[in-house]
């Protein structure tokens, strides 16, 4: 109710100033090093754009920027733009309060990154510009590598890599724990795309809406397993709390463990931290199950999408800013102050240019990782409406595992309860 | 935020003693007529039908639908959706954690904030100072009381483990052992509370007669004797208006500490130990964007909160004693 008027006041006092229009963006960035980066970018696009008056505003996280967005339009009073999270697009899809931006007029995404691209691109339609875009990788402390006798040029890349590497690392008695991980969905997800696997039916949700989820196979398992290797043998630590992958960074980066798996969005700020405690930070691709072939990881991070409630004019005016705030240039500087890839083929072969990978190695292994991935749709991501949910499933599924229940038991309940959500959600389309 | 606004605040003056046609008849002493009482009250009435009674009607009305925040469908369900939470084990589980979490939160967090209120309420040197110490913890946001609890608890990098690893070689695990993230999360609800009914309870305190104690004393009443006898039944006015915002504030208050210390983890049986009712429904309405299974379950907690108002005012109004 109170968010109602604060947003009615809002569009008030926005239609007063009627000569330039107003586009609201609304994101999901609360600190200043970034929400500073997107207004920065509003103010050049404004000097040189007279008609038209980007205004960013922070909601809020993706949940509650979703819903506020919802919310305005359902009251006629639309953002222009609004960034919404990976997870969320079947969410905003349904919504219908939305259109997709090649229906606004034509875009050339030849100089987007495949996989980037694939990912909103959702009956042939993309639906979003793509904007802040991530994946995982392993993250290692040099120094104790270097103590255990480890080679901190060769980081483990498969499972069992890791356990090997963390036995090695145990009987060198340094009275840590070997690997820092939080339950965590995403990552889950990850693994799944890794190995080929689609996370829900019909094409991961892609052919129809997805009905049946697939947490409960074998690739699915193999993760549940490898969370139990790790804690069975006594390599594993984390806050305990849920997702808690700001917990996991501190006992890393107080060099309480040995390695961490985190987004590539956390490479700044892990190496602030690394210098800060004296330490060598290593980066290494995502490890993944033996035996299995690459199939590459599926974009984390969000994209802009265009509000439906707006006129033509305002509509490729908020286009034509999401595509100025995702330039060449604009994306390279954005990844070296935050770690999100640069979304743009041009942005990289850019960064290369100014010799960026060269004084800064580590950035690249994140790079090679997404550039590998041949877009198939196993690692386009999954398309459902329970996603959040589901992922709350996953999650206490692996604490389950980690508490000493049986794998297969842990998987099969939470495919049901997935299952069960999923069906859910499909009703409110009966 | 919440879907009905359940916390309405009594005030702590005892009202029932004054017999109420005593009341309407000095009422109506001043007001003739019935228009300008209503047009004085108009402000707040207009304020509660808005924001209070207003959106508690339309919960009523979302609470027979299956409707998606997002979607923004509705589909006439009927009672389906109450049959749903009262069939499900899970909303089970989390009715009986809520429960014994407010019991805890209730009974301890009264009985320590007493005795804190007692010694702080002796004449002693430095007494302000500790009465300021003690209240304080009131003044922070839920949002900063967990984060700070989060840090300090953090089984590896925290305070209070490295404590306990180099005295005691232990390293607890608080956030996702259920029973010690249970206790943690009824010991930080405590805290948060504190002030709160220290500042009550000292008030209180200070205004229990002088004359009474010492004739106690006079007549050979122990100190035990004087406190439990005389004083307690005493400040019974207070217990009785603490018991009910102590209990309403366990119920809806204790969101900001969960949602930041343990997201409603860790895992135990059907659902996280630490989901209670309040949290649930911020789950499914503005997480999951379930909100007719979120509207029910407000409704379900205005009944329940019905209840507690009637059952108070019903029984526990027998055992207060309320002075000469």
């Amino acid at each position: 109710m109170k968010k109602i008027i604060v947003l009615s006041l809002l569009a008030a006092l926005s239609g007063a100033e009627a000569q330039t229009t107003t586009l609201e963006f609304w994101h999901t960035f609360g600190d200043a090093k970034r929400s500073t980066w997107i207004q920065d970018r509003a103010d050049e696009y404004n000097k040189a754009n007279s008609g038209f008056k980007v205004v960013p505003t922070f909601k809020g996280d993706s949940n509650q920027t979703l819903q506020s967005t919802i919310l305005a339009a359902r009251q006629g009073k639309p953002a222009a733009l609004v960034q919404v999270e990976g997870v969320s697009s079947q969410l905003a899809l349904d919504s219908g309060v939305f259109q997709p931006v090649s229906a606004i007029k034509t875009v050339d995404f030849s100089d987007f990154i495949g996989p980037v691209v694939s990912y909103y691109t959702i009956e042939g339609k993309v639906n979003s510009i793509p904007f802040n875009s991530s994946s995982p990788v392993l993250y290692f402390n040099k120094d104790l590598m270097l103590k255990a006798g480890l080679d901190p040029k060769k980081p483990p890349t498969t499972f069992n890599g890791i356990l090997k590497a963390c036995a090695q690392f145990e009987a060198a008695k340094l009275g840590m724990k070997c690997v820092a991980l939080t339950p965590f969905s995403w990552l889950f997800e990850q693994w799944m795309s890794e190995q080929g696997a689609q996370l829900v039916n019909n094409d991961n949700g892609r052919a129809g809406r997805a009905t049946v989820s697939n947490i409960n196979s074998a690739a699915g398992r193999k993760v549940l397993q490898f969370y139990k290797d790790l804690d069975d043998r006594g390599y594993l630590t984390n806050t305990g709390k849920l997702a808690d992958t700001v917990g996991t960074n501190a006992i890393f980066s107080g060099q309480k463990a040995l390695m961490t798996i985190n987004s590539t969005a956390g490479l700044g700020n892990l190496l602030d931290a690394a210098k800060q405690s004296g330490f060598q930070l290593g980066v290494g691709v995502l490890p993944i199950p033996d035996g299995t072939k690459r199939n590459g990881v599926v974009i984390g991070g969000a994209s802009v999408w265009v509000a439906k409630g707006i006129d033509k004019v305002q509509a490729e005016a908020a286009l034509e800013f999401a595509l100025f705030m995702t330039n060449t240039a604009n994306m390279a500087s954005w990844h070296k102050l935050t770690g999100y890839y640069p979304v743009r083929k041009s942005s990289v072969t850019l960064l290369r240019k100014q010799g960026w990978f060269s004084s800064n190695p580590l950035q690249i292994v994140a790079f090679n990782q997404l550039l590998n991935t041949k877009p198939n749709l196993a690692n386009a991501g999954a398309l459902s409406g329970a996603t959040i949910e589901t992922r709350n499933f996953i999650e206490q599924g692996i604490q389950k595992v980690l508490g000493g229940q049986s794998v297969a038991s842990v998987a099969a309940t939470a495919q049901e309860q997935a299952n069960a959500a999923i069906a859910e959600y499909n009703k409110n389309f009966k | 935020m919440s879907l009905v606004n359940p916390r309405k605040k009594l005030s702590p003056s005892s009202s029932h003693r004054n017999a109420p046609d005593k009341v309407s008849a000095r009422a109506h002493a001043v007001f003739r007529g019935n228009g300008l009482p209503w047009l004085l009250l108009a402000p707040s009435l207009i304020i509660l039908a808005v924001f209070s009674f207003f959106p508690a009607l339309q919960t009523l009305r979302l609470s027979l639908f299956r409707a998606n925040l997002v979607v923004g469908n509705e589909q006439f369900v009927g009672l389906a959706n109450f049959v749903d939470l009262l069939s499900s084990p899970k909303y089970r589980q989390v009715m009986v954690q809520t429960l014994i979490f407010v019991t805890l939160v209730v009974v301890l967090g009264l009985f320590l904030a007493l005795g804190l209120a007692f010694l702080a309420s002796k004449p002693i040197a430095g007494a302000k100072f500790y009465r300021l110490m003690l209240i304080y913890p009131y003044a922070l946001s839920p949002a900063i009381a967990g984060t700070l609890w989060l840090f300090l608890f953090n089984p590896e990098v925290g305070a209070v483990n490295s404590v306990l690893g180099a005295t005691f070689g232990i390293k607890p695990r608080w956030l996702d052992d259920p029973l010690l993230a249970f206790g943690l999360v009824v010991a930080a609800t405590i805290w948060k509370g504190l002030g709160y009914n220290i500042v009550f309870y000292l008030a209180a305190l200070q205004n229990v007669p002088a004359e009474v104690t010492e004739a106690a004393e006079i007549d050979g009443a122990t100190p035990w004797q004087n406190f439990w006898r005389v004083v307690f039944p005493l400040i019974s006015p207070m217990t009785f208006f603490l018991l009910f915002t102590n209990i309403v504030s366990a119920l809806f208050d204790s969101f900001g500490l969960v949602d930041i210390l343990t997201r409603g983890g860790p895992v135990y049986g059907q659902t996280g130990i630490t989901t209670f009712l309040l949290y649930q429904l911020y789950e499914d309405g503005f997480r999951n964007f379930k909100t007719g299974a979120a509207a029910s379950q407000a409704v379900a907690m205005l009944l329940l909160v019905g209840c507690i108002v009637f059952l108070q005012f019903r029984y526990g109004n027998r055992r207060v004693h309320y002075g000469a």
